[in-house]
């Protein structure tokens, strides 16, 4: 059981009659265990819609969606989620919300404690602890959010533009934090985003959709040598040339947008 | 962002900050109770508009006599009693609707008609199901009470983040624990702010109902004292029960901050 995601002829309709449109069209991509993969598309393209149905959060129309070889019904803890407005419990303070999820599993007393502690620190979140998610910053509450969901120890990440209000140099903190915690804990990680520069720096592949309804357009494998640091990485050659093969792609979709 | 506001020490208002703020506020009242002394005697016979000295003396009297204790002590259970059985029914049926279509339909109508009419109207008729006494001003301050909190628990049920909700099921929460974990919590400052706003009138209609219905507590001690022409009484015992609502809501505020640090 190692996390593999497997996405067949999913399709999913919003709406009946008149109001009917179609968010996923025959959408097919398989993800292995402890991959990390990005998902990209012009806005509309359904890739949030694709991320709650893989969290089990929407029902599909029609095709399958299985983890580790098990059909989705329902949210449930083998996978972990990452919303982009944090989604912390406003009323629990940064050690309760780590708690959540443990307790939620049955976990509870001096083990749940040790466990909330290790990824509170992971997180440099040490000092915290006591804290309302309100007298946080946003890039401190997604941390806490990262914490919270790594606690509970799902195999699947699935996160949806996590980083997208986040300034500049705190989403490269947290593409790099989230790059380290991804290769010690060796979880499957499904990226959404529409910052191809995130989703090519972060991922072993990039799947691109189309615009409208939204399928697999491409998928785009990235070779990147990760032991080396962010500015020799954001600089060479593998890297340019990669981002805008995947840009030139979800060029020909965006432009598209414009007509009527 | 915000955090770096919140290291910084709060601003120490300077005490004469403080005495200026203190006059402000109560600069209104000051100048009402001039007036009041003003017209009294000079427009109006001091027989009918006892002046503001002399109700002071009054409420005075009859808190060191002790006997006005006895009918607050009585009003302040009524009240007490109608508000908690309006927040334990309201919040129920509020966030019972949010979670349930069938149970809004049911009684979406019902609640509607009913939220215009003035509690208080119902008085007499409550009196034939419940004679003169505690139980009639409890059902009144109920009913006056319920619309606000039903409402405010409503929406906030409703309107509980759906990651929040998403977020904890992803976490193995369900079924009726989703309710206890997440949309309680969730809504209790919008509760809160229900309970805030029925307060005045839990007391409004107590007072109307110890008017008409009842042989003891403030309303009763108003309207007898006003039929004896005892208007200093009379006075007095507005004054005694307005100062008294004034305190418990601001009692009641306090306690809100108390409780809801997490805002």
């Amino acid at each position: 059981m190692d996390g593999s995601i497997s996405i067949s002829n999913l399709e999913k309709v919003y709406g009946e009659g008149a109001e009917r449109t179609k968010a996923i069209e025959d959408l097919s991509f398989d993800i292995e265990g402890g991959e990390f993969v990005s998902v990209v598309g012009p806005s509309g393209c359904g890739k949030s819609t694709l991320l709650y149905l893989i969290a089990g959060f929407l029902e599909r129309s029609s095709g399958d969606i299985s983890v580790d070889g098990t059909s989705v019904s329902a949210p449930g803890t083998d996978r972990g989620v990452v919303f982009q407005d944090y989604a912390l419990f406003p009323w629990k303070t940064v050690k309760e919300n780590v708690l959540y999820g443990l307790e939620e599993a049955g976990v509870d007393g001096e083990e749940a404690d040790a466990t909330a502690q290790r990824f509170i620190d992971m997180m440099d979140l040490d000092g915290f602890e006591g804290k309302y998610p309100k007298e946080l910053s946003g890039g401190m509450k997604q941390r806490v959010a990262l914490a919270r969901t790594l606690a509970y120890d799902p195999k699947i990440l699935l996160m949806d533009e996590p980083f997208g209000a986040l300034d500049q140099p705190l989403r490269e903190q947290l593409q790099d934090r989230l790059l380290d915690i991804w290769e010690d804990l060796g979880k499957t990680v499904v990226f959404i985003t529409h910052d191809v520069e995130e989703a090519v720096y972060l991922s072993e592949r990039v799947l691109i959709m189309t615009r409208h309804p939204g399928t697999k357009k491409d998928v785009t494998e990235v070779n990147l040598d990760h032991s080396q640091t962010r500015e020799e990485v954001i600089t060479s050659q593998a890297f340019t040339d990669t981002k805008n093969a995947v840009w030139k792609e979800l060029r020909e979709e965006t432009k598209s947008e414009v007509e009527p | 962002m915000a955090t770096s506001t919140l290291w910084e020490a709060e601003r120490v208002p300077a005490p004469f900050d403080r005495v200026a703020r203190f006059a402000f506020d109560w600069l209104p009242l000051l100048i009402v109770a001039l007036l009041w002394s003003f017209v009294s005697g000079a427009i109006v016979p001091e027989a009918i508009l006892p002046a503001p000295l002399a109700v002071g003396a009054k409420m005075w009297e009859l808190i060191v006599t002790g006997t006005v204790l006895p009918h607050l002590f009585i009003s302040l259970v009524r009240v007490f009693l109608g508000l908690a059985l309006s927040v334990v029914v309201g919040v129920a049926l509020g966030v019972g609707m949010a979670q349930s279509d069938r149970l809004e339909d049911f009684f979406d109508i019902l609640l509607a008609l009913t939220y215009p009419i003035p509690k208080t109207a119902l008085v007499p008729l409550a009196i034939l199901w419940l004679n003169v006494g505690t139980k009639t001003a409890v059902l009144i301050v109920f009913l006056a009470c319920l619309l606000p909190i039903i409402l405010n628990a409503n929406n906030a049920a409703e309107d509980v983040d759906q990651n929040l909700l998403w977020s904890a099921k992803m976490m193995g929460t369900d079924g009726r624990r989703l309710l206890w974990k997440v949309v309680f919590p969730a809504t209790i400052p919008e509760i809160m702010t229900g309970v805030r706003q029925a307060m005045p009138i839990a007391f409004i209609a107590l007072v109307s109902a110890e008017l008409i219905a009842s042989n003891q507590g403030i309303g009763y001690l108003i309207l007898t004292s006003g039929q004896l022409g005892n208007y200093p009484t009379m006075f007095a015992n507005i004054v005694i029960i307005s100062a008294v609502a004034f305190a418990a809501v601001r009692g009641f505020e306090e306690l809100r901050e108390r409780v809801i640090v997490w805002t």
